[in-house]
């Protein structure tokens, strides 16, 4: 069972209201603002008054606590069973991960129990040491935020050195690849991991270039519901921040705000859904789309036999 | 009854969360399956969970509430939010903190009688007037928690001893942290992130699906039964609304997409001896029933099937199968077309014709599902061909749609 109040924000605050209190008391400020930090906007309205009306046994009116130890409860068979299961994937390698306690475990899935059936079979050489090596530098220095010089095989195969400062490191699932968001470079702030020959921590700062900030563009789409177009058009781009209007039964604008630099990926995959789906602004964009079916339409008509 | 913030049931928020945040374009009158005062209370309780990604449309029919959220953007799926809001009442927040702050230590064991004298007398009596647990209460919590795995019974003669269960020697932060949002019912590690307060801004993620966390206790239930080599009965609703209860099916794996957001359950069906895919966000629900037998024979069937698998769809029942072909052109300096066709050929296979020209070429179940992929080297197809003569037709008037939309005349030049 996942939705249970033992895994729930109302318990986790409660448990670190308790902690403040076990050490000593603890004060409607106290209160305040861990009920912010770990529970919703307005649970406050409810944990508050309930402890103060001491509707749940657990703390006095003077901020004490008849609980003498800082609350703790195990890991769940559930949450056990899961760890078993990230422990088998071909990913964790990449981690320096030790887990006592899981000896007489099921894991609550294997690679035999799902399959991704339409990620990129380029993905990264997950059980590559050299490969292994570089993401744990990497990560590394992500997490110190130490800046790093990295040696990348660039497109045409030849060397190129960049001194960057790590932000985050960015998965997809898609691609099945890592890369390392950075700052520091003045063009290049994206380093696919799989791409890296070497790299190794720097000592002292580099200059940081203020280019880290997304460029951020908007494309507006006038949708067909047909062929069940609505349902997989608004699946598909759901991970996108965006916005959708009807107009009418059949008719929708939707508006997509997206990378500058996954224009063409973005591209592509609005002709995927063929006609259902026509790009109404920015301009540029439609001209885009318009150069590609031109080309198309030649493509075909120079080749009759697939006219029939 | 008055709102409260809290839920009791997960299905249907489960609804408003898939509707605000997929399609986010609905006034409050067309939720009209659902009563306007439930309508606002759901509302309110989305705001108050995800209120830096709530938005708000103004339109003649009224307010519009979306959840837009730029998966990119955020380190830790917003949606865990919902998993984390069931109800409970006052005794039971009361009792679990008492519990286990009198079984503090792993090596403590009491019955159910004892913890509750310890609870009425170093606990319950500090309070004014207040309540004390009866020993049935206290037993039934354990109990819950003994399922739940946190404590671990132990009879002796007549007794029944209760002890927490041991703690784990953790070390895995980054990989919480990862996992917790690409592995399948990554909830899960996002509840073990809250209690060890590990979490931490090291990852994002690209083309991320967070929405699949609404399906997770479902996912959760097909896991459970695949382990335990259960057929199962499952409810679903149809795209109409329309409520279907399947039984005698068994489950043999989880297919998920991470181009489309989808993920499906592939079941055996008994009924019609075929391999079918339900999508898991039209499952409502889902209960074992009898071992399957042959569920390794089964599970080696789908496991042949899936070599001519483009997508889910499997055999029709007629045994027959589809062919689809297309070749592209691309030019002298564009090899990263041929290596795109060879990282996403799926069962399909690829041959390089000539330095700028490669053929695709794949036997599938329904060529179908192939046909948005194929749309996506549109500028470089310079022949196609489906056995499906059904296909082939709508293929090339779905291009000639195409052109007519974006105003490419017959020439093949823009209409003035």
């Amino acid at each position: 069972m996942i939705f249970s109040e033992i895994y729930g924000a109302y318990y986790l605050c409660v448990s670190k209201i308790l902690e403040k209190a076990v050490n000593g008391s603890i004060t409607d400020k106290d209160i305040r603002h861990i009920a912010e930090k770990y529970a919703f906007s307005e649970s406050l309205l409810a944990i508050e008054p309930a402890l103060k009306k001491q509707k749940w046994t657990l703390l006095q009116p003077d901020g004490s606590t008849p609980i003498q130890h800082i609350p703790t409860i195990p890991p769940s068979t559930l949450e056990k069973m899961w760890l078993k299961a990230i422990l088998l994937d071909k990913r964790i390698k990449l981690f320096d991960v030790r887990i006592d306690g899981l000896d007489n475990v099921e894991p609550l899935f294997t690679e035999d129990d799902y399959t991704i059936f339409d990620s990129y079979s380029d993905g990264d050489p997950y059980n590559d040491n050299h490969y292994i090596k570089n993401f744990r530098t990497v990560l590394s220095a992500v997490k110190s935020h130490r800046p790093l010089r990295i040696g990348i095989k660039n497109k045409r195969g030849m060397l190129n050195e960049v001194s960057v400062i790590p932000e985050f490191l960015e998965y997809s699932e898609k691609d099945d690849k890592f890369r390392l968001i950075t700052s520091g470079t003045k063009n290049n702030t994206t380093v696919n991991i799989g791409r890296i020959l070497y790299c190794e921590p720097l000592n002292g700062n580099i200059p940081k270039h203020n280019n880290q900030k997304r460029n951020l563009c908007t494309v507006t789409l006038a949708l067909t519901d047909e062929r069940n177009a609505l349902e997989r058009v608004m699946l598909h781009f759901s991970h996108f921040e965006k916005e959708a209007a009807k107009i009418d039964d059949l008719h929708y604008i939707i508006t997509i705000h997206y990378d500058s630099s996954d224009e063409t990926e973005l591209l592509i995959r609005i002709l995927s859904f063929g006609a259902k789906l026509k790009v109404t602004s920015p301009e540029s964009f439609i001209t885009l789309i318009k150069k590609r079916l031109l080309l198309q339409k030649q493509n075909l008509s120079s080749n009759k036999s697939t006219a029939r | 009854m008055a709102y409260k913030e809290l839920i009791k049931n997960f299905d249907k928020i489960r609804d408003y969360m898939r509707e605000f945040y997929v399609y986010g374009f609905k006034s409050r009158d067309e939720y009209n399956k659902k009563s306007g005062r439930s309508y606002d209370d759901e509302r309110r309780r989305l705001e108050s969970w995800f209120e830096d990604y709530i938005g708000f449309h103004q339109t003649s029919d009224g307010k519009n509430v979306f959840i837009s959220i730029d998966s990119r953007k955020t380190h830790h799926n917003p949606l865990y939010k919902a998993w984390k809001a069931k109800s409970f009442t006052d005794g039971d927040i009361s009792l679990h903190f008492i519990l286990f702050d009198i079984l503090y230590d792993e090596n403590i064991s009491l019955t159910a009688g004892q913890i509750t004298d310890i609870a009425d007398r170093d606990y319950l009596s500090e309070f004014d007037g207040s309540r004390t647990f009866d020993e049935s209460t206290v037993r039934k919590k354990l109990k819950e928690y003994a399922a739940l795995g946190l404590v671990t019974s132990e009879k002796l003669g007549k007794k029944v001893l209760y002890k927490r269960t041991e703690s784990l020697h953790c070390h895995c932060r980054d990989a919480l942290n990862f996992y917790s949002e690409i592995a399948p019912c990554g909830v899960i590690g996002s509840f073990l992130l809250d209690r060890t307060g590990e979490q931490s801004n090291i990852f994002t993620f690209k083309h991320h699906y967070i929405n699949q966390t609404t399906d997770s206790e479902i996912l959760l239930k097909a896991f459970l039964a695949m382990k335990n080599k259960n057929e199962i009965s499952l409810t679903s609703i149809s795209r109409k609304g329309r409520k279907n209860l399947y039984t005698h099916l068994v489950p043999l794996n989880v297919f998920i997409s991470v181009q489309s957001g989808r993920q499906y359950l592939m079941v055996y069906t008994r009924r019609t001896k075929r391999i079918k895919a339900f999508r898991l966000d039209y499952i409502l629900n889902i209960e074992e029933s009898d071992t399957a037998k042959d569920y390794e024979i089964l599970r080696e069937t789908l496991k042949k099937v899936q070599k001519n698998m483009w997508g889910v769809s499997t055999e029709g029942g007629s045994g027959r199968m589809e062919h689809v072909r297309f070749t592209i052109h691309f030019d002298q300096y564009e090899d990263y077309i041929f290596n795109r066709l060879e990282r996403e050929k799926r069962c399909g296979t690829v041959r390089r014709i000539d330095e700028t020209t490669a053929e695709f070429s794949a036997d599938v179940f329904d060529s179908s599902e192939l046909v948005p992929w194929i749309r996506t080297f549109i500028c470089r197809i310079t022949d196609i061909y489906f056995s499906n003569p059904v296909l082939q037709r709508q293929f090339l008037s779905d291009l000639n749609e195409m052109y007519e939309m974006y105003g490419i005349n017959d020439k093949g030049g823009e209409q003035t």
